[in-house]
């Protein structure tokens, strides 16, 4: 599809009140209500060019369909790099991986996402084409239109094209895979907090087996990403070993050939769900309090004799949090009564992965945001007729 | 009947009206508009709520203003109405500094909050020049940048969540890691037209362990920024990369004694923050790249009060220009990094046919440009012959495929030039942002949309 038939696609569509799902590579499928039926698809695969690719500026425009993968490829050739730190990034788009909010563990390093994003070209609901920003990294130039589509999950406007300042790649990488004897978690979790030289990202991760590598210990694992020049890793690796001793902490595994590639497998275990066996939560905690939700949420789950994994981003306060069955009908027959439960406990945790077929009865979203009137005010503005991926982002936008 | 309504919310010593006390609010640091009605102080939330609600019924329209050292006309009254001055809420209502974080009031004054946070070794990044007097809330409202979010980003990566009175006086909070619409992006740079902000989460970043502070000069403005443009080119972007040219340089030294050499056609401030283990590798780097497109000479600032003075004599370098020439207008437009040298040669030329003279003191490697221009406005010739200039240049970054705001934004003075980057369709697409949050109107009008555009206008019919 082009540009131009997405255009009229979606003026057709409005004119008939028909509903369009929008999608991307369609890797992040366990968020979200489910598609409204008969929905039109609107695929954005088609829309894989580069516009403009301009190293000497730092900048990259692309249209939407463009896979994480290939971006990261074609930067690459020239040293640079944009961190979206989004699971599947062989099919995952640039503009799905936008669309959707998605938030990864380097962050805290590099920035969110939406913060790469310096002009967009987006289809709207009626079929107007609309540009925003520019290929200039500051630019303040009336309401940051790019930054409200982004994170709009497909029900605002169309995607088709995203303008990025792009940055310098680390010119190396190191992981680190260190089993947790007894007692020893919450000490080790609470040295990321000093070490003079920040992680690129920090995970605590219980379970996941055969989905990211390391050794479970008797209070699971950590697993330290490092980027940086060569005399920096040198530098931290030595401040990790010996805040991990401090900690009880005995033997550190380090890998770095394939470093990227293990730290990828991690972000790809957020989404990674067993069908119809199981749900993946995703809750946004302060690292200071993540662990005594994670062990809350454990003991939930207990009661309710689900199997659980986690992985805790421990510099960021993100908890992954999935619960899953052997037996998917067992699965069925409790996870609606554990999702109350567990939206009890932590109102704003919000669903991930997971294919259950009852998914409309769960709380997908978690609680409301507040301003929630002045945002249906603004879906009604920009899609009248209702017709962008209709109920399937929150409290109905 | 307005004046007394006020006075009962808020109390007599909020509510100016007298035409003497109102004065001071026509202005900003760009240029001066209407009286307003009134100006009222609010001390907090409720107290901004409830001066709503009396606009509404009164049908006044409202300006926000933070310490106005705004520099296109946004917080001026152009349409008379309540001018509502934030002075008064100036606090750190929550500081934790283990999440890195602060809750403030939008008067609070942006270097403040750095200061407050440096004894736990963090400090609020957006830094723009005003930061001594320039208020957080004021920040929000343009999306400040300063030269340090070459590497750190310009407010709008700073901000965590907003607290905000909307039209009908009511509030709501906004918060980046909720799902929904990120209605914190559309308030951040919306100057002060689609709600008051009374409240702001912000992030504070820990401190870098190193930091250094690098000097190179060069012949003219052509091998500098010939200089800028390779080192971004080579993925090198550094905390700060400022230039000055030499009227710039000169002016500063007068003024400061700040330590930049008088001789030199154009200087490079370089700033880079991050671990002592990389500073050298780094300084070697960007030194020969400089040298290779004709610095004459690089020096490191040895001492923390070394790099405090040239940092004091960029900061302060537009106040500096006063010693030039009575007054001066200052520019702001954004274009790619790789067109520098041919932005800076087209200020030069448009400088020269107009007979003006033009200072540059700006962030190159955000190829963000701030041609100072110098006049005296008892000439009308040199009044007119800036409006034109100044014109000119917006022109001229149009052409190279910029924009017409890098980071002091639209204002009154620029909304004409909108129509330059944006069609009438994603005018509309703005406007109907603005007709949910502001259908009357009323919050800072005649700002940032062109003149004579109308929403009814702009917007499609649904």
């Amino acid at each position: 599809m082009t540009v131009e038939t997405i255009a009229e696609l979606l003026a057709t569509c409005t004119r008939a009140r028909r509903a369009v799902v929008v999608r991307g590579g369609d890797t992040l499928r366990g968020m979200g209500l489910p598609p409204a039926p008969h929905a039109t698809v609107l695929s954005t695969l088609e829309l894989n060019e580069v516009v403009e690719d301009a190293p000497e500026d730092l900048t990259i425009a692309v249209q939407s369909g463009v896979t994480l993968r290939t971006l990261a490829t074609r930067l690459a050739k020239h040293g640079t790099h944009v961190p979206f730190d989004a699971p599947r990034a062989a099919d995952a788009t640039v503009g799905g991986t936008l669309a959707a909010g998605w938030l990864g563990p380097r962050r805290h390093v590099y920035g969110r996402p939406r913060d790469f994003v310096i002009g967009s070209i987006a289809v709207l609901a009626d079929g107007s084409t609309v540009h925003a920003g520019g290929m200039v990294v500051k630019n303040v130039s009336g309401y940051d239109m790019s930054r409200l589509y982004v994170g709009s999950f497909g029900t605002l406007a169309v995607l088709v094209q995203v303008n990025l300042k792009t940055i310098a790649a680390p010119p190396a990488v190191r992981m680190f895979h260190l089993r947790l004897p007894e007692g020893t978690r919450d000490r080790a979790l609470a040295q990321f907090a000093f070490l003079p030289v920040a992680p690129s990202a920090a995970f605590w991760i219980a379970g996941y087996h055969g989905t990211v590598d390391g050794e479970e210990g008797d209070e699971g694992r950590l697993s330290v990403f490092l980027e940086g020049s060569e005399s920096v890793l040198q530098r931290a690796t030595r401040d990790l070993r010996s805040a991990m001793g401090r900690a009880g902490v005995p033997d550190t595994r380090i890998v770095d050939a394939g470093a990227r590639e293990s730290f990828e497998r991690i972000v790809d275990a957020y989404t990674v769900s067993l069908g119809e066996r199981s749900i993946t939560y995703r809750m946004a905690l302060f690292p200071d309090e993540v662990l005594a939700h994670v062990d809350a949420c454990k003991a939930l789950a207990e009661r309710f004799d689900l199997r659980t994994d986690a992985i805790v981003d421990a510099i960021n306060g993100d908890l992954l949090f999935r619960v899953s069955e052997l037996d998917a009908h067992a699965f069925g027959a409790k996870i609606e009564m554990f999702d109350d439960a567990l939206h009890d406990l932590e109102p704003r945790a919000i669903i991930v992965a997971g294919n259950h077929p009852h998914r409309a009865s769960l709380n997908v979203w978690g609680e409301p945001p507040d301003g929630l009137e002045r945002m249906r005010e603004l879906k009604a503005r920009f899609d009248p007729a209702g017709i962008l991926n209709p109920g399937r982002f929150v409290a109905g936008l | 009947m307005l004046h007394d309504r006020l006075v009962d919310a808020l109390g007599a010593d909020a509510v100016k009206t007298a035409p003497e006390d109102l004065r001071a609010y026509a202005f900003d640091a760009y240029t001066e508009g209407q009286l307003p009605s009134a100006v009222v102080l609010p001390a907090s939330t409720r107290e901004v709520s409830a001066v709503v609600k009396i606009a509404r019924d009164c049908g006044e329209p409202i300006v926000p203003r933070g310490a106005g050292t705004g520099l296109c006309g946004g917080a001026v009254p152009v349409a008379g109405g309540i001018v509502i001055s934030f002075a008064r809420m100036n606090r750190v209502l929550a500081y934790e500094p283990q999440r890195r974080r602060a809750r403030v009031q939008p008067g609070l004054i942006n270097l403040e909050l750095s200061r407050a946070s440096a004894r736990d070794g963090l400090f609020y990044a957006p830094d723009p020049s005003s930061q001594r007097i320039s208020t957080i809330g004021g920040n929000i409202a343009t999306n400040a940048g300063g030269p340090h979010c070459l590497s750190y980003g310009t407010t709008i990566n700073h901000v965590l969540a907003l607290e905000v009175v909307d039209d009908r006086g009511e509030v709501f909070t906004t918060d980046i890691d909720r799902p929904g619409y990120d209605l914190t992006a559309a308030f951040v740079g919306s100057e002060g037209t689609l709600g008051l902000v009374t409240a702001a989460w912000v992030r504070l970043m820990r401190a870098p362990e190193a930091v250094r502070v690098w000097l190179a000069t060069f012949a003219d403005v052509d091998s500098a920024s010939d200089a800028v443009s390779a080192i971004i080119a080579a993925g090198i972007v550094p905390t700060a990369l400022e230039m000055m040219d030499a009227i710039a340089t000169r002016a500063v030294e007068t003024a400061f004694q700040a330590g930049y050499p008088t001789d030199a056609g154009a200087v490079l401030l370089i700033e880079h923050a991050g671990l002592d283990d990389d500073m050298n590798a780094y300084e070697s780097d960007i030194a020969r790249i400089a040298r290779e497109h004709g610095a004459n000479s690089w020096r490191a600032a040895r001492t923390q009060a070394e790099r405090d003075a040239l940092w004091a004599g960029r900061k302060g370098a537009a106040g500096a220009m006063g010693r030039l020439a009575p007054n001066y207008y200052l520019q702001d437009v954004c274009v790619r990094r790789s067109v520098l040298p041919q932005a800076l040669h087209a200020v030069e030329r448009i400088a020269r046919e107009y007979r003006l003279t033009v200072a540059n003191v700006f962030h190159a490697g955000d190829g963000n440009l701030h041609p100072l221009i110098c006049y005296d406005k008892r000439d009308k010739r040199q009044v007119a012959a800036v409006i034109e200039s100044g014109n000119e240049i917006l022109r001229m970054a149009v052409d190279l495929g910029g924009t017409v705001s890098g980071e002091h934004g639209i204002g009154f003075e620029k909304r004409d030039a909108m129509t330059a980057i944006y069609t009438t369709q994603d005018l509309a697409a703005m406007a109907r942002v603005r007709e949910v949050f502001d259908p009357q109107r009323a919050f800072n009008p005649e700002k940032i949309f062109p003149a004579g555009v109308r929403c009814a206008e702009v917007l499609p019919v649904a």
